[in-house]
């Protein structure tokens, strides 16, 4: 897969992550599906809403072992607010989930043998999440905090899933007194958990950051 | 893509940025107050207002360097528990995220939002490995926002805050029906504050005022560091009548006379002087000496006749004194000398007379008989020389003021030392 271009404009459309099969492009928001050779448009996503987070597609990060690069990101819409959600792709080929909320960071890899517990298959059959719920993920104890029904506001770059308006999903929150973090997401294609760590943006160590207008990038961080 | 995004108030039609775009959800407007959803593009009214608080110590849009981080303060809450009301800081900065400055009582604190969580155990809780135990838990109302805030913050929000203490450094838990946040408080000085960002020092929250019963206490004359004071100011005061007594005295201008009388004889008038007194009111003061006569007593009734008006100011006075033995062994008693004081002589030029009387003690010596003790001697007489001055000084008045002033705190100093 190489120099493909956007099937509405034309425009060329870089390949961030071979591996994932949805792509958006920066120039008409044409979301566009590629694979077995062929490119397809499925629809157009939402222009995102302008925020300043300083991460952009091309941030790098580096924790816990984990060394990612951003490829994409999905905004998503509850009633009382909104939050963005980073995709990573490590060279070793690992995926990662960056959510972004209140100025903090939760950096989280699939977890899948979470769902298998009793409360998590409860929530994944459709029933709500009882807040407050406790379960135990990777050796840890983790407690539901946070409850949201969310909407696709928009999306860029490469994504695992379309990511076009109206599509919605419920997302519960766990964590602990150490600063660790589950997250599982219910939507139309399933339920998928991905356990982390809570972070500030400089306990990432970032590369590549947004130069927001305005604003001095601490040097730190630069 | 600029770092603010402008909206338009929906109540007032002012021109609003947002600065922390994608994290801001609610905006109270900075011109009339009223609370404004801007979580999603379109911007929706929530409550409107008519005016917006002004007088916070810091206002929304101010950037100053703290810990080596550029802030913005992007909101700020008037909040209340009970009689305590104090101002909290919204900063922000979209590569460090959020942090608080809170003045309180005076003071300046900074804090940070943890992202692990103490372990709670009771009155106290741990949190990187130190102790915090429980100094405040009460009910706090946000009375007053401004700005705007990542949360749905609005006037009359209630959440229940405790706060942890370890040393000078707090830990404060917030329980809302939504979430429990920690946040770790740090001591800032308001020095640091001040370089950081202009702080309007009369809007700042009032520290605490005193205890009021312990204003009582130090009400003036009642508290026990007083008393000391209280002794001076009566001794100030006590030299400061000394001073005046002795401006009032002069001027001295004095005049002799001398006379002798027979004792046990009849009185006899002498004229021993002439003063002048030369201010509307002075003190005339009349001193007399004897010779050493013993078992004597001499009445002396003195007058100033006014040389114009012939009126006359009287006083009276009296030498005496007495030897003897006894049980007790040889004894005496009274003086030589005597002073008396005019207290209110007009102005005017006075001649002074005095009526002498000098009577023998037990008893009067029966003209003619010989003193057995002095058979040679002429008839017994006493010789007295006075001298008339204008002027003097009233030692009864001052000693008079000195008990006065000093009655108070004397009786203090009695009342607390009685025991």
């Amino acid at each position: 897969m190489e120099n493909l271009t956007c099937p509405s404009c034309g425009a060329a459309l870089p390949v961030r992550d071979p591996g994932l099969p949805y792509s958006t492009c920066a120039y008409c928001q044409t979301l566009v599906r590629r694979g077995a050779g062929k490119v397809e448009a499925i629809g157009t996503v939402a222009t995102l809403p302008a925020d300043v987070s300083p991460i952009q597609i091309g941030t790098t990060v580096d924790r816990d072992g984990i060394a990612a690069t951003v490829v994409g990101r999905v905004r998503w819409g509850w009633s009382d607010g909104s939050w963005n959600e980073w995709f990573l792709r490590a060279a070793d080929g690992r995926a990662f989930w960056l959510g972004e909320a209140m100025g903090m960071y939760m950096l989280t890899s699939e977890y899948p043998a979470v769902t298998t517990v009793p409360a998590i298959q409860n929530f994944a059959q459709g029933n709500p999440m009882a807040r407050d719920c406790t379960v135990k993920a990777g050796g840890k104890w983790l407690t539901a905090s946070d409850i949201k029904e969310a909407e696709c506001l928009g999306s860029e770059g490469d994504l695992p899933f379309p990511a076009l308006p109206g599509r919605t999903m419920t997302n519960a929150d766990f964590r602990n007194a150490a600063g660790d973090a589950l997250s599982v997401q219910r939507d139309a294609d399933g339920t998928t958990a991905w356990l982390g760590v809570w972070s500030d943006l400089a306990g990432l160590k970032p590369g590549n950051l947004r130069q927001i207008e305005g604003w001095t990038m601490p040097k730190a961080l630069a | 893509m600029t770092g603010a995004r402008a909206v338009t108030c929906p109540s007032c039609g002012g021109s609003i940025e947002i600065r922390a775009v994608g994290y801001t959800v609610t905006l109270a407007c900075r011109y009339c107050g009223s609370l404004l959803d801007v979580a999603n593009e379109d911007v929706r009214l929530i409550t409107a207002y008519r005016r917006a608080a002004k007088n916070f110590a810091i206002m929304p849009g101010a950037r100053g360097t703290l810990f080596d981080v550029e802030w913005e303060v992007i909101g700020a809450l008037r909040r209340r528990s009970g009689d305590a009301v104090w101002q909290e800081f919204l900063l922000f900065n979209p590569y460090s995220g959020y942090r608080w400055l809170v003045a309180a009582d005076g003071e300046w604190q900074f804090g940070t939002m943890l992202l692990d969580r103490p372990e709670e155990d009771g009155r106290s809780v741990s949190w990187r490995g130190q102790h915090y135990v429980l100094d405040d838990n009460a009910e706090i109302e946000t009375v007053m926002v401004i700005g705007e805030f990542y949360w749905r913050a609005a006037r009359g929000d209630k959440v229940q805050g405790a706060t942890f203490a370890n040393g000078r450094e707090q830990l404060s838990r917030e329980t809302s029906a939504d979430e429990v946040t920690w946040t770790q408080l740090i001591p800032i000085t308001a020095e640091w504050v001040s370089e950081a960002f202009t702080v309007e020092q009369r809007h700042m929250p009032r520290p605490p005022r005193p205890d009021l019963t312990e204003g009582f206490r130090k009400a003036p004359g009642v508290a026990e560091g007083d008393l000391g004071n209280m002794f001076l100011v009566a001794l100030a005061a006590l030299l400061l009548i000394l001073a005046v007594q002795v401006l009032l005295s002069g001027p001295q201008v004095c005049a002799d006379g001398r006379a002798t009388v027979d004792v046990g004889g009849a009185t006899t008038i002498h004229r021993i002087g002439t003063v002048e007194v030369r201010r509307p009111w002075q003190f005339v003061t009349i001193t007399v000496d004897s010779d050493s006569f013993t078992n004597r007593w001499v009445d002396l009734d003195y007058s100033l006749v006014n040389r114009q008006t012939q009126q006359s100011v009287d006083a009276y006075g009296l030498v005496e004194f007495y030897t003897g033995t006894d049980s007790d062994g040889p004894w005496s008693e009274g003086s030589h000398q005597a002073e008396t004081l005019f207290s209110r002589v007009p102005r005017g030029t006075y001649d002074v007379f005095v009526d002498v009387g000098a009577h023998g003690w037990p008893s009067d010596p029966v003209p003619g008989t010989v003193d057995p003790q002095n058979p040679w001697g002429h008839t017994d007489t006493v010789a007295l020389w006075f001298r008339s001055c204008t002027g003097g000084f009233s030692w009864g008045m001052f000693w008079l003021m000195a008990a006065l002033l000093f009655s108070v705190p004397g009786l203090i100093f009695w009342w607390r030392h009685q025991d």
